[in-house]
């Protein structure tokens, strides 16, 4: 190997092992939220900045699959009381998937249903079924 | 007549004696009771924090949340309860297990969740006796042993066993020799570290303002990579994660034009120097005692990781630029300071083989560098190197001496600490103040981590994470009267008793307080260790789940995503801990009394001087024994 060709591939590692990891980590989440889940929901506590997104639109009769994640310190929780939908308890940090086919149209509330601080009861967002 | 009143007394004695013992017992083991606890959780104390109980009770414990969801897991006895608003937990067990025992919130509740901590005393505390004594007995045999020997030993021997100047190389295999010459090393391992870091950062930024338990960046940096430093990486090797650092890489390949090969041995960038009299450990001292200031936040929240990390790479790459070489390693880094300090009691070393070698070869390539590879970066003089401080493993030398004269070598711990004094360590006032300072201020910085981190008192969290202003500058201020005032004041105490007990006039103080506080080295590597058992033991299993899902994005990449939270051997947590602190005491009481000998000119002198240093050790030793387990 000469000079030059070291150089290349050292370069080549650097790159790799920063910016291609970067891209390789984005690539595969991209990869993986088509196949999983169909809409993403984060959860947190009212002070630090609730349910994001708040209102979210699903399609009436198609499986639905939320991934929930709790990027908080505290724990949560999530239901849908109209759909017969929930999730219990999940813990900070944690990730969990919520699968349903909604069956009724119109707009529903969803809540948090753990008691993660003191504006709990201001942990809530509509879910739209069309 | 008078045996007959002798009889009398004696029946009067064994009355007495046989009662005394009676009240003694009934007092000591008392009856098995029912004891009941209703204990109030809020983030991120227990009320009551600390509980006590005697061997064989009864104890209920009925466990109350004020605000979110908390668990109480009791170490050693594995119990575990939850509550929740409106929902009590309840545990209730034999307290047939004896000591101090913490017990943890074992449900994730905010960022200091891992830092809620109460304490159970369940008497009588053997440990504590035990300990004591053991420090005692320790210290008076040392005391017995340096009065024995006549005269001063020709040879330091570490434990009289194995002669400190002892030495074996590594570099002399074929193997290692061809590796630490080789320009690809240590290149591939820090393109590895790199890849973690970029991870880190990822995880960091992704992680926000979240919780830190259950983050890669948080969890690698602050339970791993400390432990590892402190347990493994420091006492054994040094400076090897100096070694392995991805920092200052881009820095670095700026000022040589060059990754593998060898480019320009000048810097493109302004080149500067740093002032010589602040080539020490000064800027160390105070960089790292500032950086502790926020350790409230950056080993709890990822977003203050990433910043954390953040700063220092800048830096690194700034002042790359303007400064020459590995300025910013020596004068900057915040870790450098301790590592340095420390690596001097490593088990191995970076050395020249031969000085008459070094001698003839007029041209010292090892500093100025050549075609084969870069002058020392951390601008040492490989050529008559003889401490681990300013030492980076960085294995240039290793590739510009032309006469393989360069070795890696494994030594006895604390060979370091009897170094000759160079010209170089008085041309940037090393050796001084500044080494002493720094293993000063480690003993007070452990301390404020381990009362406010792994300690009862929710007052303390409050004060380290800031929910005052006020409380977090009492914090600051505390911390600033403990590592600057207090824990010198006290060396400085005995250090005075020692030069008045020596009777020496031709030794300053200064000279003493500086060469006995070396002597702290293995006792902070010791109590530093100790504090790490006390995140790893209980924490650990966190690494299972971030390695598997590492940007809580819900991935499984090992099936360890759900692993619980599982402390381990956290019943005999206290016992390793003491284990380790007594480990720290029986090499500072052996490199302590050879530090003072060669400290004062003639050996009766040295004795006298060593009694106050040896109080001292005694102590503090005690005091780090109720730390841990009294």
């Amino acid at each position: 190997m000469t000079r030059k060709t070291n150089e290349i591939i050292a370069v080549a590692l650097i790159v790799l092992s920063t910016i291609g990891t970067v891209i390789g980590v984005f690539a595969v989440e991209k990869f993986r939220r088509g196949r999983i889940y169909t809409v993403e929901l984060i959860a947190r506590q009212p002070k630090y900045g609730n349910w994001y997104p708040k209102k979210f639109t699903v399609p009436y009769g198609k499986e639905t699959r939320i991934l929930i994640r709790n990027i908080e310190t505290v724990s949560h929780g999530f239901a849908i009381p109209d759909l017969n939908v929930a999730a219990k308890e999940i813990k900070a940090g944690e990730v969990v998937v919520v699968k349903f086919t909604p069956d009724k149209k119109g707009t529903f509330p969803f809540m948090c249903t753990v008691w993660c601080s003191d504006e709990h009861l201001h942990m809530t967002g509509e879910i739209t079924v069309e | 007549m008078i045996e007959h009143r002798l009889h009398r007394l004696k029946i009067q004695i064994t009355q007495i004696v046989v009662f005394v013992s009676c009240l003694l017992s009934l007092v000591s083991l008392g009856v098995a009771e029912d004891r009941f606890f209703e204990i109030r959780a809020k983030k991120f104390s227990y009320t009551p924090n600390i509980i006590k109980v005697n061997k064989g009770d009864v104890v209920k414990i009925r466990l109350i949340s004020e605000d979110v969801y908390h668990g109480l897991f009791l170490d050693g006895y594995g119990i575990n309860t939850l509550a929740y608003p409106g929902q009590e937990g309840a545990v209730k067990f034999v307290a047939d297990k004896t000591g101090r025992f913490s017990f943890r919130c074992s449900h994730t509740c905010g960022e200091f969740h891992p830092y809620m901590i109460g304490y159970l005393y369940v008497s009588p505390n053997r440990l504590f006796p035990l300990g004591a004594s053991g420090i005692l007995v320790f210290a008076a045999l040392s005391l017995a042993l340096s009065f024995r020997k006549s005269g001063k030993a020709a040879k330091f021997k570490l434990f009289g066993l194995v002669p400190l100047d002892w030495r074996f190389e590594l570099t002399r295999f074929k193997v290692v020799r061809n590796l630490f010459k080789n320009r690809w090393f240590p290149f591939i391992p820090i393109v590895i570290n790199l890849f973690v870091f970029t991870i880190i950062l990822l995880a960091g930024i992704l992680g926000g303002w979240g919780a830190g338990n259950y983050n890669f960046g948080v969890m690698i940096v602050w339970i791993l990579w400390w432990v590892l430093l402190m347990m493994f990486m420091v006492p054994v090797v040094g400076r090897l994660w100096c070694m392995v650092c991805p920092f200052p890489l881009i820095g670095e390949w700026m000022q040589r034009g060059k990754l593998i090969g060898v480019g320009r041995q000048k810097s493109w960038g302004l080149n500067k120097k740093w002032p010589n009299k602040w080539k020490n450990l000064w800027p160390l001292v105070i960089l790292f005692w500032i950086s502790t200031w926020f350790s409230g936040f950056f080993t709890v929240r990822p977003l203050a990781t990433f910043m954390l990390l953040g700063t220092i790479i800048v830096l690194a790459i700034v002042i790359s630029i303007v400064y020459e070489k590995r300025t910013f390693c020596i004068t900057m880094c915040p870790v450098s300071g301790f590592m340095g300090l420390y690596s001097n009691f490593s088990l191995c070393a970076v050395r020249r083989k031969d000085p008459e070698v070094c001698q003839k070869h007029t041209l010292k390539t090892c500093f100025l560098g050549n075609e084969k590879g870069y002058g020392c970066p951390w601008m040492e003089l490989p050529y008559e190197m003889n401490r681990n401080t300013y030492c980076g493993l960085c294995l240039e030398c290793f590739k510009t001496c032309p006469y393989d004269n360069m070795g890696f070598f494994l030594r006895p711990f604390g060979q370091d600490l009897f170094a000759e004094r160079r010209r170089t360590d008085d041309l940037y006032r090393r050796r001084g103040l500044d080494e002493a300072f720094k293993g000063l201020t480690m003993m007070g910085i452990f301390l404020s981590f381990f009362i406010a981190f792994q300690g009862p008192f929710g007052h303390l969290k409050d004060m380290a994470r800031a929910t005052t202003l006020g409380g977090y500058l009492a914090y600051l201020a505390e911390s600033f009267l403990v590592d600057f005032i207090f824990i010198p004041g006290l060396l400085l105490l005995f250090a005075f008793l020692s030069k008045r007990m020596s009777r020496t006039k031709e030794v300053s103080l200064k000279t003493v307080f500086v060469n006995l506080s070396y002597a702290l080295v293995p006792v902070g590597l010791a109590i530093w260790a100790g504090f790490s058992l006390g995140i790893i033991l209980p924490n650990g299993s966190y690494l299972l789940h971030i390695l598997s899902d590492p940007f809580a994005l819900g991935w499984n990449l090992f099936g360890t995503a759900n692993f619980p939270w599982t402390p381990v051997f956290t019943g005999i947590m206290p016992y390793l801990q003491v284990l380790t602190v007594m480990i720290g005491l029986l090499f500072a009481l052996d490199l302590g009394y050879k530090l003072s000998l060669q400290t004062y000119k003639t050996v009766e002198e040295s004795r006298r001087g060593w009694i106050p240093i040896l109080v001292y050790l005694v102590i503090i030793h005690l005091f780090f024994l109720k730390l841990f387990c009294g």
